[in-house]
C-alpha cells in the first residue's frame, strides 16, 4: 500500500476542519438569525394587529358573521414571482393574513389570504398554528367585543434567517478552492526540504558517503539531516577501517608468504636430504606463524567489527583468567616461568560486566606477551583487585618492558617494537585495546618491579 | 661472490640465506639498517639484497645514505610495497632492481646474476676467458668444448677471478668472497681450491702472485 503523503494528510485535515468550522458558523448564524427575526416579526405582527384593531373597529359592526368582509388582494400579486415588489404590493402579502372575529368565533372580516375559520382559539397572545398546509404564527388581540388575529406564514421568517446564514457562509465556501490551492502551494514550499532530501538520497551512488547538504534547512529537517550525516560519517569511518584493515592485512601477509614460498622452493630444489629437511622445518615454522597471524587478524577483525552489538553480562574475571591461563600454559611451561596469582579480596570472583570469550581473548593476549618476552625462568605475577574504583587486572613481568615513548604506539595494529625478538603479529595489543574499549575498560603500561619489566593494568568500571 | 642480506624477518632472511648459500654465494646477513651501513662501509661486497621495511632505519634511508657515501655496490630492493610509485622511489633512491614479496627463488637468483653482470659492465652472464666459458646461471664451466665438473667453492673462486681479468686479488679478498666474515676458514683452504682448479683446467688460467694472492691473466 502506498503510504499517504504528509501533504495530503495536512490538506485533507485542513479541508475537514475548515468545513466543520464553516458549517458550525453557518448553523449558529442561522439559529441566531432565526431568533432575532422571530422577535422582530413577532413585534411587527403584534403592532399590525393593534393598528388593524384601531382601523377596523368602526367598520366591522356593519358586517355580520353571515357576510364577513373580505379584503382581497390584486390578482397579480397572487401569482407574482417570489421576491419582487411591484406597484401593487408584494407577493408576500399572500403569506400575511388577519381575521376579525366576534366573541363566538364568528368571522366578521378577514384578509383574502386568511381561512374562513379562526386560526387559533380565542385567547390573547402569540401561538403557532397549522392552516392550509403551513405553520402560521398567530397573534390574538381582544379589542372591545371583537377578537383580532394577525398571522404570518413561517416560511417568510425561515427564508430570512436562512438567507442571512447562507449569505454569511457562501463567500467562505466559494473561497475553499482558492484556499486549497494556496494551502497546497504553501505546504509544497514548506515540505520542499524534505522532498529535496529524498531526492538527494535517491540520486546517490552506493559508494558516495559524503555529507548531505540541503539548499534550505528548517528546524524540522535539520535534525534529520544531522542524524543522517552522523550515520553516514560512522559508516564511512567503519568502511575506511575495513579498507585499511584489508590493505594492512595484504601487506602484512606478504613477508610470511614470501618466507613460506622461499622455503618451499628451497626444499624442492634441495641438493641433499639434509638441505630438504632444514628447509621443510623452516617452512613449518613459517606456517605456524602464518596461522597465528591469520587467527590474530580474525580476532582483531571480530573485535573491531561488532562493537556495540555486545550483550554485557556479569562475568567473573577470576574465571576468565583461568580460561586464558589454560591456553597460555604450554608457553609458560616452555619458558619455565614462575607464575603467581595475587587476588585481593583473596577468594572473590572479581565481577565485571562483559563478554566472557572476548575478555578471555584480552587476558590471553596480555599473558601471551608476558610469556613471549619474559626471560626464561623469570617470575610473572597476575594481580586481581576489586574495590570501589572498579575491578583491576594487572600482569607484571620481568621482560624488556615498553619504553615510555612507545606506550601508546604499541596499541596500533601491526606495530612491533623495533628490534624486539620473536614473531609476534603486532595485533595482540590492538585486540586488547579494542576489547577493553568495548568494556569501558582502560589499559595502561607502567614499569614493572624496581623499574624493570612491564606492568600492564586493565581497569574495569565498577559492575 | 659476497652478498649482503639486510632483512629483519628471521624466517624470510633464513630462506634467502639458504637459497643464496646453496647457490654458492657467501652471505652476510644483518637485521637492521645501521649494521647494513657499517657492512657497506667495510666494502668487499658484490651485491646487496635490501628489505625496505626495517626497524629503526627504513631501507630507503639506508640506500640513500649508502649512495651518498659513494657506495657503488649493486642493490636489489625487496619490498612488500608494490605500488609503482614506491618502486620508482626505490629505484630513484639508488636501487638497481626491485623485487616484490612474495617472489620466486629462480627470479631472485636471476636478478642477483644481473647485478653481478652489471658490476662487470657486461650484457651477458657468461664469462669467457680464452677457450673457457663460465655460466653463473647453470653453474657450469666448459673448457675447449668439454664440461668441467667443479665444486661450488671452486666455481665461485673461478668466477671471482674471471670477473676481473688481469687484476690481482688478495688472499683476504678471495677468502671473504668464498666464506664471508664469520666462516671459520682453515688457513690453506684457498690454496686447496686453487690447486684443484689448476688440476681440472689445463693449461693453467690462475697465476700465483707470491705474497699477495692470485690473478687470472687475460688470454693471449
Amino acid at each position: 500500500m502506498k503510504p499517504r503523503s504528509i501533504q495530503s494528510i495536512l490538506l485533507g485535515g485542513t479541508i475537514a476542519v475548515l468545513l466543520a468550522v464553516l458549517g458550525a458558523a453557518a448553523w449558529l448564524g442561522f439559529e441566531a438569525g432565526e431568533d432575532e427575526a422571530e422577535e422582530l416579526f413577532d413585534a411587527r405582527l403584534a403592532t399590525s394587529t393593534r393598528v388593524l384593531a384601531a382601523l377596523v373597529a368602526a367598520q366591522v359592526p356593519a358586517a355580520g358573521a353571515a357576510a364577513p368582509i373580505v379584503v382581497t388582494l390584486p390578482q397579480a400579486l397572487q401569482s407574482a414571482p417570489h421576491d419582487q415588489a411591484s406597484a401593487l404590493g408584494h407577493h408576500y402579502e399572500t403569506k400575511i393574513a388577519f381575521q376579525v372575529l366576534d366573541p363566538q368565533g364568528g368571522l366578521l372580516m378577514r384578509s383574502d389570504s386568511a381561512p374562513g375559520t379562526p386560526y387559533a382559539p380565542l385567547a390573547a397572545g402569540f401561538s403557532t398554528q397549522r392552516a392550509a398546509g403551513h405553520a402560521w404564527r398567530v397573534f390574538t388581540l381582544r379589542s372591545g367585543a371583537q377578537w383580532i388575529q394577525a398571522a404570518e406564514r413561517d416560511d417568510v421568517r425561515a427564508e430570512l434567517s436562512g438567507k442571512l446564514a447562507l449569505a454569511t457562509v457562501t463567500p467562505l465556501i466559494a473561497g475553499i478552492p482558492l484556499a486549497l490551492v494556496l494551502l497546497g502551494l504553501l505546504m509544497r514550499y514548506g515540505l520542499q526540504p524534505l522532498a529535496e532530501l529524498a531526492r538527494r538520497i535517491e540520486q546517490r551512488q552506493p559508494g558516495s558517503l559524503s555529507a548531505i547538504e540541503l539548499q534550505r534547512t528548517t528546524a524540522e529537517t535539520a535534525p534529520l539531516v544531522a542524524a543522517l550525516n552522523g550515520l553516514l560519517e560512522r559508516v564511512q569511518a567503519a568502511l575506511a577501517r575495513e579498507r585499511r584493515f584489508t590493505a594492512d592485512a595484504a601487506h602484512e601477509l606478504r613477508t610470511p608468504l614470501a618466507a613460506l614460498k622461499i622455503h618451499a622452493q628451497n626444499a624442492s630444489r634441495a641438493a641433499s636430504e639434509a638441505e630438504r629437511t632444514a628447509s621443510l622445518q623452516r617452512m613449518l615454522a613459517g606456517l605456524d606463524r602464518s596461522i597465528r597471524l591469520a587467527e590474530q587478524m580474525l580476532a582483531y577483525s571480530r573485535a573491531t567489527a561488532a562493537r556495540g552489538a555486545l550483550p554485557l553480562e556479569p562475568v567473573a574475571l577470576r574465571q576468565v583468567v583461568d580460561d586464558a591461563l589454560e591456553d597460555v600454559l604450554p608457553r609458560i611451561k616452555e619458558h619455565a616461568l614462575k607464575l603467581t596469582l595475587d587476588s585481593d579480596p583473596p577468594v572473590a570472583e572479581m565481577p565485571v560486566r562483559g563478554d566472557r570469550d572476548k575478555l578471555a581473548s584480552l587476558v590471553r593476549n596480555l599473558l601471551d606477551n608476558a610469556a613471549r618476552h619474559a626471560p626464561p625462568g623469570s617470575a610473572v605475577r597476575i594481580e586481581l583487585r576489586a574495590d570501589a574504583r572498579g575491578t583491576r587486572l594487572a600482569i607484571v613481568d620481568q621482560g624488556p618492558g615498553v619504553p615510555p615513548g612507545l606506550r601508546e604506539r604499541v596499541f596500533e595494529s601491526y606495530y612491533r617494537i623495533p628490534g624486539s625478538p620473536g614473531e609476534g603479529s603486532g595485533l595482540g595489543l590492538a585486540i586488547v585495546r579494542e576489547i577493553a574499549a568495548e568494556h569501558d575498560a582502560t589499559v595502561q603500561f607502567d614499569d614493572g618491579e624496581a623499574g624493570r619489566g612491564t606492568r600492564v593494568t586493565v581497569t574495569f568500571p565498577p559492575p | 661472490m659476497r652478498i649482503l642480506l639486510v632483512e629483519d624477518d628471521e624466517l624470510l632472511g633464513a630462506g634467502i640465506q639458504d637459497t643464496l648459500s646453496r647457490a654458492g654465494y657467501a652471505v652476510e646477513w644483518v637485521r637492521n639498517g645501521a649494521l647494513a651501513l657499517s657492512a657497506l662501509a667495510q666494502g668487499g661486497l658484490d651485491a646487496v639484497i635490501l628489505d625496505l621495511g626495517l626497524p629503526l632505519m627504513d631501507g630507503l634511508e639506508v640506500l640513500r645514505r649508502a649512495r651518498g657515501a659513494g657506495t657503488a655496490t649493486p642493490v636489489l630492493v625487496l619490498s612488500a610495497r608494490d605500488a609503482a610509485s614506491q618502486r620508482v622511489e626505490g629505484l630513484d633512491a639508488g636501487a638497481d632492481d626491485y623485487l616484490t614479496k612474495p617472489f620466486d627463488v629462480e627470479e631472485l637468483l636471476a636478478r642477483v646474476r644481473v647485478l653481478q653482470r652489471r658490476l662487470r659492465g657486461a650484457a651477458v652472464n657468461i664469462l669467457a676467458h680464452g677457450s673457457l666459458r663460465l655460466d653463473p646461471g647453470s653453474l657450469s664451466v666448459v673448457h675447449d668444448g668439454r664440461p668441467v665438473p667443479l665444486q661450488r667453492r671452486e666455481f665461485m673462486l673461478l668466477q671471482k677471478l674471471l670477473a676481473s681479468p688481469g687484476q690481482v686479488l688478495t688472499r683476504a679478498q678471495l677468502e671473504e668472497s668464498l666464506y664471508g666474515w664469520d666462516g671459520n676458514v682453515e688457513s690453506n683452504a684457498l690454496d686447496v681450491h686453487v690447486h684443484n682448479l689448476r688440476k681440472k683446467l689445463y693449461p693453467e688460467v690462475i697465476r700465483t702472485v707470491r705474497g699477495i694472492g692470485y690473478v687470472a691473466d687475460p688470454p693471449v
